[in-house]
């Protein structure tokens, strides 16, 4: 749909890397629109993940080829094979954390509203943020303190005051480590682990990553408890029908007229109506999963179907959030603000709360890329591919920080990530817990 | 100020409360034996500087097509909504305007349709919260009152326009993305010429607060009628909704056409079906665009892009206390500074043909005008040279107010000539001919003196000179009048209008007279 376009002007994150100095050395493939876990929809091809095990002597092309994740694999694949330092990406349900993850790289999706969404192709408003993919968790800060800045072109970006409030909650709470009870650089840091996050469809062969980074912590000081995130379940359902319905609603524009692929009706066809004169476009234009999510989220918003489908996806979006609420020590200073009560944004912390989740990125390692040359089971494979988005999908519908930081291989060999996720706002905290991972398993 | 206006109106409210649904049945002798009822949307474009969304300038009609879009009014990737204040400023101030109430949270939604001059896919508008609701207008010619629904903020599309014989559609991007409102009354009209009152006095009011320039041949307003027919003491009939109507005659013929041929069908045993009709100008006919089941699903959802709109009660009251005058505060006003209902209204009148400017800037007209001038004079003195001498003085040379090239102190310094007895009230009829004629900035009084139309010279100092040279002249009579004879001051004063040639005012050369002959000798 939009090959030979080109945008007539530069992002804000675009901007404010080129003014930092950054050079932009490239665009890397994705599944088109964002939409996709295993970067296989593609006009380009799918991106094979540049992953090679330390002593393995296997010629390139003779490799196993895995998929590299989706959406933002082809980031993902340039940060790990070396073509850069860092890389941007957008993260709508976790297309930038699950690739980090399959990939063995550092991938943050920063707090909803801090960094601007000019200039990003819209999937679904509400929940694409601009990620961030780097080596190490002090390149990714690095780039994110560049580009975490308000922007008014953006009207959800969060305002200055409020990321200075929720900065100074953050930084209260951080002050507190190593003065807590027991003893250790991490005393007084509380990582809670949710038990949702250990679906059926878990591959329990990545669990022992996870484990060496749950003792490295605690040998630190930090105290894991379990926690309850009980609306986990239905977050995967939601979050498909609320990203969907605003996907459907954003490639309406797509329609072969201001800009983009045009496909011109065929002589003799029917022009009468204008939907008529545009399908020729979009049906050529668009690829298979973007068509699938164009209708299901087309479906959700029609009349008969609205209530069923898109408010009560939204409820239970607003269930996962206040699930998180619950769970966290510091409130968020989003809701504080919405309800004029900034007191408890800054108040006393709450006692029982953690102060960041810990949960595996992903149910498995990256898994291989679908032969070309095998039709069947098409559908599964769908599903399947919807699947691997269920650990990341909550923290998206509720606007948190997550990082994924590699935890070490699997079983089979490859890059098992874990994810940090925070309260709104400490996108800080989060990063620093993100290098204690990496301090662990080195 | 906001406490006394909210009053005010409130008092000039009740008063009609509830008259809608009391008024009884008139027989209207065009169709007898049948009631009709009419309910009209309105679209009003917001004159605002700016775009709704977009900080691209909002399109005269002059402008070249495609001249004024943004990416963002083109819909192109990676763009974004920002809501620009001043449209929500005079939405605010039309809500006031129409008594309505403003909503503390509002929100915008998208309604989703394909159409080759709506770029993204769909309109923004506020289908789920709108920015006020409830709301009154009271008729100009009657003492009807129209409810208002809800008053809602949106985005209006670009413009298409299809050449039939060479099969192509020409797409102009200028007008998408411009801010609109749309106005809904409840179905409170009886007649079309009621349905033509209450379209003209809304278009008055949004000229009045700045909100909207109200032009319907413009586009810049535009209406969406409902109309049904019933036998009177039977339920409303099924309303047929009559779509993009660009004048107040042409709506008025409409609605005509449209409860004739409802009757027609009723009366041959059929019934009307619930359907869109279009409007044929040259026919006088509607005709059907689409049918009920045909209505499309609009998708509306809300846009994950824009905040919710909050507007407190403070935020009403500043944009109350800056707004401009509501008119009838403006007609109480001005008879209460005792001008008659005539006066005020003319003042008025002409009022309305003042340019209204972009974000709420209203060009002078002639109230402001009156106000400047009445300052510290005579209102109803005022009111007379402007009404009468000036107004009739441009109507001789066909030119409107707007076209007046005489300033408020021209004016000002010419009525204090005639009040004062400078100048005669004929010779400054003379004088504001001829600033008008030669489009002058010259003040009155030096025309006056140079055209020597001055019934004293301005200079003090001659009158002076003039007595002293009478009792100079006569030193006898002036020994007499010293003593009190009145007759021979009359001959003093004589001498004065005889060397003055008749400029001299006689009161005052006879009190400066006796004055200098009181003064002790020197």
């Amino acid at each position: 749909m939009l090959e030979n376009f080109s945008s007539p002007y530069d992002a804000t994150v675009v901007r404010l890397l080129t003014e930092a100095g950054a050079q932009i050395v490239g665009k890397a493939n994705c599944d088109e629109f964002g939409m996709g876990s295993l970067n296989t929809y593609s006009i380009h091809g799918p991106v094979v993940n540049p992953h090679q095990a330390l002593n393995s002597t296997v010629p390139w092309t003779e490799r196993e080829r895995r998929s590299a994740g989706g959406s933002s694999g082809g980031s993902a694949a340039a940060v790990r094979a070396g073509l850069c330092d860092t890389a941007l990406g957008t993260d709508t349900g976790g297309s930038v954390r699950l690739p980090a993850s399959y990939c063995g790289v550092v991938g943050l999706k920063p707090s909803y509203g801090l960094i601007s969404r000019w200039g990003v192709v819209s999937f679904a408003d509400s929940l694409d943020c601009v990620g961030i993919l780097g080596k190490s968790v002090s390149s990714v800060e690095r780039v994110f303190g560049v580009v975490s800045k308000y922007d008014p072109k953006d009207p959800t970006a969060a305002t200055i005051e409020t990321r200075q409030k929720a900065s100074r909650a953050c930084i209260q709470s951080m002050d507190l480590w190593g003065c807590g009870e027991g003893s250790g650089p991490l005393s007084g840091l509380k990582i809670g682990v949710p038990q949702e996050y250990f679906p059926a469809e878990l591959n329990d062969k990545i669990l022992t990553p996870l484990r060496t980074v749950l003792d490295g912590l605690k040998s630190r000081g930090a105290t894991i408890v379990s926690v309850n995130l009980p609306s986990t379940p239905y977050a995967l359902s939601a979050y498909y029908v609320i990203a969907s319905a605003e996907a459907s609603s954003n490639l309406a524009r797509y329609d072969g007229i201001q800009y983009g692929l045009r496909v011109d009706p065929p002589p003799g066809s029917d022009t009468r109506k204008v939907s008529t004169v545009y399908s020729h476009t979009r049906s050529k234009g668009f690829g298979p999963e973007v068509q699938r999510r164009i209708l299901l989220g087309s479906y959700a918003l029609s009349a008969d179907a609205f209530d069923n489908y898109f408010l009560q996806a939204q409820k239970v979006r607003s269930l996962i959030r206040s699930d998180f609420d619950r769970v966290f020590k510091i409130s968020s200073p989003l809701t504080a603000t919405l309800r004029g009560d900034i007191s408890t944004a800054h108040g006393p912390a709450k006692t029982l709360g953690v102060d960041v989740l810990l949960h595996p990125s992903a149910i498995r390692t990256a898994p291989l890329l679908p032969n070309p040359d095998t039709t069947g089971s098409k559908e599964s494979n769908d599903l399947d591919a919807y699947v691997q988005d269920v650990l990341t999908v909550p923290a998206s519908l509720a606007g948190l920080p997550a990082m994924s930081v590699p935890a070490g291989l699997g079983e089979d060999g490859w890059p098992v990530g874990v994810s940090v996720v925070g309260q709104w706002g400490c996108d800080e905290m989060v990063m620093s817990v993100g290098k204690v991972v990496e301090d662990v398993t080195s | 100020m906001q406490v006394r206006t909210t009053a005010c109106l409130f008092s000039r409210f009740t008063r009609y409360r509830g008259a809608h649904t009391l008024r009884g049945h008139r027989e209207d002798p065009r169709w007898p034996g049948w009631a009709v009822v009419v309910g009209i949307e309105v679209h009003a474009q917001i004159k605002s500087r700016q775009k709704l969304f977009s900080n691209m300038l909002t399109p005269e009609p002059s402008d070249s097509p495609n001249s004024l879009v943004s990416p963002y009014d083109a819909a192109f990737p990676g763009t974004l909504p920002r809501l620009n204040p001043k449209c929500v400023e005079l939405g605010v101030r039309t809500a006031i305007a129409l008594n309505a109430e403003v909503q503390p949270r509002s929100a915008f939604d998208r309604k989703h349709y394909f159409y080759s001059d709506l770029p993204s896919g769909y309109q923004i508008t506020q289908h789920y919260a709108p920015i006020a609701t409830g709301g009154r207008l009271p008729l100009s010619n009657s003492d009807t009152v129209v409810r208002i629904t809800q008053i809602q903020l949106e985005q209006d599309t670009g413009k298409s326009t299809t050449d039939a014989r060479r099969r192509t559609t020409t797409i102009d991007l200028n007008r998408a993305g411009t801010g609109l409102m749309e106005i809904v009354s409840e179905p409170d009209l009886r007649s079309p010429e009621e349905a033509g009152d209450y379209v003209r006095t809304l278009q008055a009011l949004l000229r009045s607060v700045g909100s909207s320039d109200g032009n319907m041949e413009q586009g810049s307003f535009r209406c969406d009628v409902n109309v049904s027919v019933h036998r009177p003491g039977s339920p409303h009939g099924t309303r047929c909704e009559i779509k993009n109507l660009n004048s107040v005659k042409f709506m008025m013929v409409a609605i005509t056409c449209e409860v004739l041929r409802q009757i027609k069908l009723l009366e041959g045993g059929l019934s009307v079906p619930q359907e869109t009709r279009g409007f044929n100008e040259d026919s006088a006919e509607t005709y059907a665009l689409r049918s009920k089941e045909d209505a499309p699903d609009y998708r509306y959802m809300p846009d994950p892009n824009l905040p919710p709109l909050l507007l407190d009660k403070a935020f009403v009251s500043s944009i109350s206390s800056r707004m401009p005058e509501l008119p009838h505060v403006t007609r109480a006003r001005l008879m209460s500074r005792g001008l008659s209902e005539r006066d005020a209204d003319v003042l008025m009148a002409i009022d309305m043909g003042r340019e209204v400017g972009y974000d709420g800037v209203l060009g002078q007209g002639a109230v402001s005008y009156f106000d400047v001038v009445s300052e510290r004079r005579d209102p109803k003195v005022v009111v007379n040279w402007i009404t009468h001498e000036l107004l009739g003085q441009l109507a001789v040379r066909h030119e409107t107010f707007k076209e007046n090239t005489m300033t408020t102190e021209q004016l000002g310094e010419l009525i204090d000539l005639v009040q004062s007895g400078k100048i005669t009230g004929t010779s400054g009829k003379t004088i504001l001919r001829n600033i008008l004629t030669s489009r002058s900035h010259v003040m009155p009084s030096e025309l006056a003196s140079e055209l020597s139309l001055f019934t004293l010279p301005e200079n003090g100092d001659e009158l002076e000179k003039w007595c002293l040279n009478a009792i100079e002249a006569l030193p006898e009579q002036a020994i007499a009048a010293r003593k009190g004879n009145t007759n021979v001051l009359n001959r003093l004063v004589g001498h004065v209008m005889k060397t003055s040639r008749g400029r001299a005012d006689a009161k005052a050369a006879r009190s400066l007279l006796q004055k200098l002959l009181n003064q002790p000798e020197p």
